[in-house]
């Protein structure tokens, strides 16, 4: 397993955590290229189905990045992102499946540091764990 | 709190009369009533006129659609203020209360009367007892109390723990009393008051029904625990999920019939996931195969996440489904969690917020934090 790379997929709000991790890379931060980042406009938009998407087609891992709470953009999104997380860590759990995979985290975009240990964390710990299941499981 | 005295010992004409009697005195314009067709449908009708009352079933055993999957249809838009009754059963005014707080029922258009349900029957069992001639509902409201556990009931209605009206504006009870002889009324709001004008609603509600519906609910709650519990066991990683919805057609009937999966347009039938042979072939790539029909644990799950704080277990998924997955037994369980987290109960009340919508800002604070 040491030459296993987790895929991850990541939702980028695009008005802190993208632009954290964009100052991460225009400050010459390391950090491993395992997570594919997509940009949204607000963690808030981000419907579970993606998330599911990505997780039910072999990804390793899902991660969500937002603004902090009381520094959304659009006021509240992020509030609605932390509920909904909420509710999807549940079903995952009392479904069976590993919540663990799912990521949620608060990165500004002063934050590139942060942002660049996050992903390494996340990236680490997916090693831990090992390929998803849903790598082999193809009849979902 | 009023008592109603059942003449003839026939509580179901008796309420037929009660609700002829708010049409002809203009209280209510017209109700959605269960009705039992000479046809042998079980069905639901909407009665204006109240000599039509006589096809009303009040007490009907059997429930082929839940009632407010009707009512999103016909009470989306504005109608004049409390003018048509909706009669409904404990799960379908619970589905109602999800609705009008999802914007999806005119709050104002409509009266809830609620009426207390031990349960309805499975499809099979119902076509064996409405050959018993037009009382049956009243044998079923009255006689047969060992039918409240029978295996003959829908799997929903054997574990289903709420069996009186929640949210109502009026409520027609009868659990734990002797509905040969009287029925039990109770205005929840000013709506519900305007109907019952003329009893004398001064009266304490009987401590028979609440003993009997306290009962009920443990011996429910009981037998709830433990097919959840049997769940938990299996349901461990994604092959057992798979296989919980090995017989899935994909053919989205669930969601059809479900009273508060309510768009209007599904994602599922949006062209959002709709991809070329090229994209599919990719898709294979990545395991090597991929199911045909594409994306059933998809569609389970996701209709999960947009449903279950909503989710009133009324088990009509599963009546539905074509291929016999048992869908009630996980939507329990899964709802009941998610609601839990929350501190929310759907269908409860009408002030209580949607989990979904609502949100504080000092909570849930080690979410998005790392650990």
């Amino acid at each position: 397993m040491a030459d296993f790379e987790p895929r991850i997929v990541g939702f980028l709000c695009n008005w802190c955590t993208y632009a954290g991790a964009d100052l991460a890379g225009t400050s010459r931060m390391q950090y491993p290229p395992n997570m594919r980042p997509i940009r949204v406009m607000c963690s808030g938009s981000v419907d579970s189905v993606y998330l599911l998407r990505a997780l039910l087609e072999g990804a390793d891992g899902v991660f969500i990045g937002g603004c902090h709470p009381g520094d959304c953009h659009y006021v509240s999104g992020n509030y609605k992102a932390r509920r909904r997380m909420v509710a999807f860590k549940s079903i995952l759990r009392s479904v069976g499946l590993d919540e663990d995979r799912v990521w949620l985290r608060w990165i500004s975009a002063a934050e590139g540091r942060k942002f660049a240990d996050t992903i390494t964390a996340m990236t680490d710990e997916l090693k831990r764990k090992g390929p998803s299941p849903f790598r082999e499981q193809w009849d979902v | 709190m009023a008592m109603l005295k059942v003449k003839a010992k026939n509580p179901s004409r008796t309420l037929r009369e009660l609700f002829a009697g708010w049409l002809s005195e203009g209280r209510l314009s017209a109700m959605l009533v269960p009705v039992m067709a000479k046809s042998g449908a079980a069905t639901l009708a909407l009665v204006s006129d109240p000599a039509k009352m006589a096809e009303a079933a009040p007490l009907l055993p059997a429930m082929a659609v839940n009632a407010a999957s009707v009512v999103h249809d016909i009470a989306r838009q504005k109608g004049e203020a409390g003018r048509v009754g909706l009669l409904l059963r404990p799960c379908e005014m619970r589905a109602v209360v999800e609705l009008i707080k999802l914007r999806q029922v005119d709050a104002d258009g409509v009266v809830l009367v609620g009426i207390d349900c031990p349960g309805t029957y499975k499809a099979a069992g119902f076509r064996e007892v409405r050959t018993k001639g037009e009382e049956f509902d009243n044998e079923h409201a009255g006689g047969q109390r060992d039918y409240y556990d029978s295996p003959n009931l829908r799997t929903a209605c054997q574990v289903c723990d709420s069996s009186a009206p929640s949210a109502f504006d009026v409520a027609v009870g009868f659990l734990g009393l002797d509905p040969d002889k009287e029925l039990w009324l109770e205005a929840g709001t000013d709506k519900g008051r305007v109907l019952l004008e003329g009893f004398d609603l001064t009266g304490e509600a009987p401590a028979a029904r609440a003993k009997y519906l306290e009962a009920l609910k443990e011996r429910r709650l009981k037998k709830a625990a433990g097919t959840i519990e049997k769940l938990d066991k299996v349901m461990r990683g994604p092959e057992k999920l798979v296989g919980y919805f090995a017989d899935c057609l994909n053919c989205h009937n669930c969601m059809r019939v479900c009273p508060v999966c309510y768009c209007h347009e599904c994602f599922f039938n949006s062209s959002t996931f709709q991809r070329g042979l090229d994209e599919h072939v990719r898709t294979a790539k990545r395991k090597g195969l991929t199911r045909m029909p594409s994306e059933t644990l998809l569609f389970h799950l996701t209709r999960m996440n947009h449903m279950m704080a909503s989710c009133v277990a009324c088990g009509i998924c599963e009546d539905s489904c074509p291929a016999g997955v048992g869908l009630l037994p996980l939507f329990k369980k899964v709802s009941r969690n998610v609601q839990a987290e929350f501190g929310y109960v759907s269908g409860r009340s009408l002030e209580e917020p949607l989990p979904l919508v609502a949100f504080r800002e000092d909570e849930f604070q080690a979410v998005g934090e790392s650990e």
